[in-house]
């Protein structure tokens, strides 16, 4: 459960570092564009998470992804997946 | 041309080299014999891809990934290459990005990305590379027309394309003494599926409306082959240059594409 929470987290700040909003308010129904994350700023998390835990991510995997909760859940599986 | 796999025994690295015009890249300096190692940014399953067909032209081929726009990631690559490879003989510095804005919309962290990444990392890769050719190598810049020309919304990838060019001047009298020639090469629009992408992003166009006095548009072949001349002994006294590789469509008015009828058949009556 602490790992779960701390890949939240993580993920959590570095969604908020790079769209320059680190008080905003961050739920599992929040979407990029309620971000308002434009292109670059979603080049630059994946780039972060995908160091963060050592993991790759293709651009088709996140088409369908809806929402925060959504994200962190894939983000999570990823890391699952890598054992 | 012969093919004398001119590069046989030499480490290449492309930067961007799995796709579009790196992968030509790629491709043509394996095909002359070159151990590739091929830097790619996001897009594992292409380098892979690369890398395969590269191996498939009896050459080594190692992937690296790393985004050239971060000094830390730039310095891990060039630990990588210098603990498997020992030396490299050729850069070539192709791995480009770019936001799409006009200069009144340009934010700084914008600016700051294109030009870490178009310019910047041929500095910081050059620095790296140059202290693994002891005895000389080979350095190419991949810019574009776009340095020179006013492009909507190509602002900082057009600026970044000047210093690149001007960059490529300094090193090349920098590194002269040591027997590195470093050149470049700017082209016209090079019919990828980037370009496609990029018109489409701008409300461009389709490519189509690129054509040239030769009468198509660049391929990413035509950059490789260039790339490939420089790289060879042959191109040993050319340096600092950038070489345009355009069809003639710098040297010719928007639209302007020479049909029969210009070739001056009434002056040449008897």
């Amino acid at each position: 459960m602490l790992v779960e929470e701390s890949v939240e987290e993580t993920i959590r700040q570095i969604v908020l570092k790079v769209v320059r909003k680190p008080d905003v308010d961050f739920t599992a129904t929040t979407k990029f564009k309620d971000l308002e994350a434009d292109s670059l700023d979603m080049v630059q998390i994946l780039v972060a998470v995908e160091d963060a835990f050592d993991i790759e991510i293709a651009d088709e995997e996140i088409k369908e992804i809806a929402n925060m909760g959504d994200f962190i859940a894939f983000i999570k599986r990823k890391i699952a997946d890598k054992g | 041309m012969e093919n004398r796999k001119s590069l046989k025994g030499k480490i290449a690295l492309i930067t961007g080299g799995s796709h579009g015009i790196g992968r030509s890249i790629t491709l043509k300096l394996a095909a002359e014999g070159s151990d590739v190692i091929i830097n790619y940014f996001r897009k594992r399953d292409t380098a892979e891809s690369t890398a395969q067909e590269a191996r498939e032209k009896g050459v080594a081929a190692h992937i690296i990934k790393a985004n050239v726009g971060d000094p830390e990631k730039i310095d891990s690559m060039f630990n990588e290459i210098e603990a498997k490879f020992g030396r490299l003989d050729m850069l070539i510095n192709n791995a480009a990005s770019g936001v799409a804005r006009s200069a009144l919309e340009l934010d700084s962290r914008s600016w700051d990305w294109t030009m870490d990444i178009n310019a910047k990392a041929f500095l910081l890769c050059a620095q790296k590379a140059s202290k693994l050719m002891p005895n000389g190598g080979k350095m190419v810049s991949i810019s574009s027309l776009g340095s020179q020309m006013v492009i909507p919304n190509y602002t900082a990838v057009g600026v970044s394309k000047a210093a690149l060019e001007a960059l490529t001047r300094y090193l090349a009298i920098e590194l002269a003494p040591r027997g590195i020639s470093v050149n470049g090469i700017a082209s016209a629009a090079v019919e990828t599926e980037a370009l496609k992408i990029y018109t489409a992003s701008l409300g461009l166009p389709q490519p189509s409306w690129q054509t040239t006095p030769v009468g198509r548009m660049v391929q990413p072949e035509d950059i490789a082959n260039v790339v490939a001349f420089l790289c060879s002994d042959e191109a040993a006294m050319i340096r600092g240059q950038i070489i345009i590789v355009d069809g003639g469509r710098s040297l010719t008015p928007v639209g302007y594409t020479p049909t029969k009828s210009d070739q001056g058949g009434n002056l040449a009556e008897p």
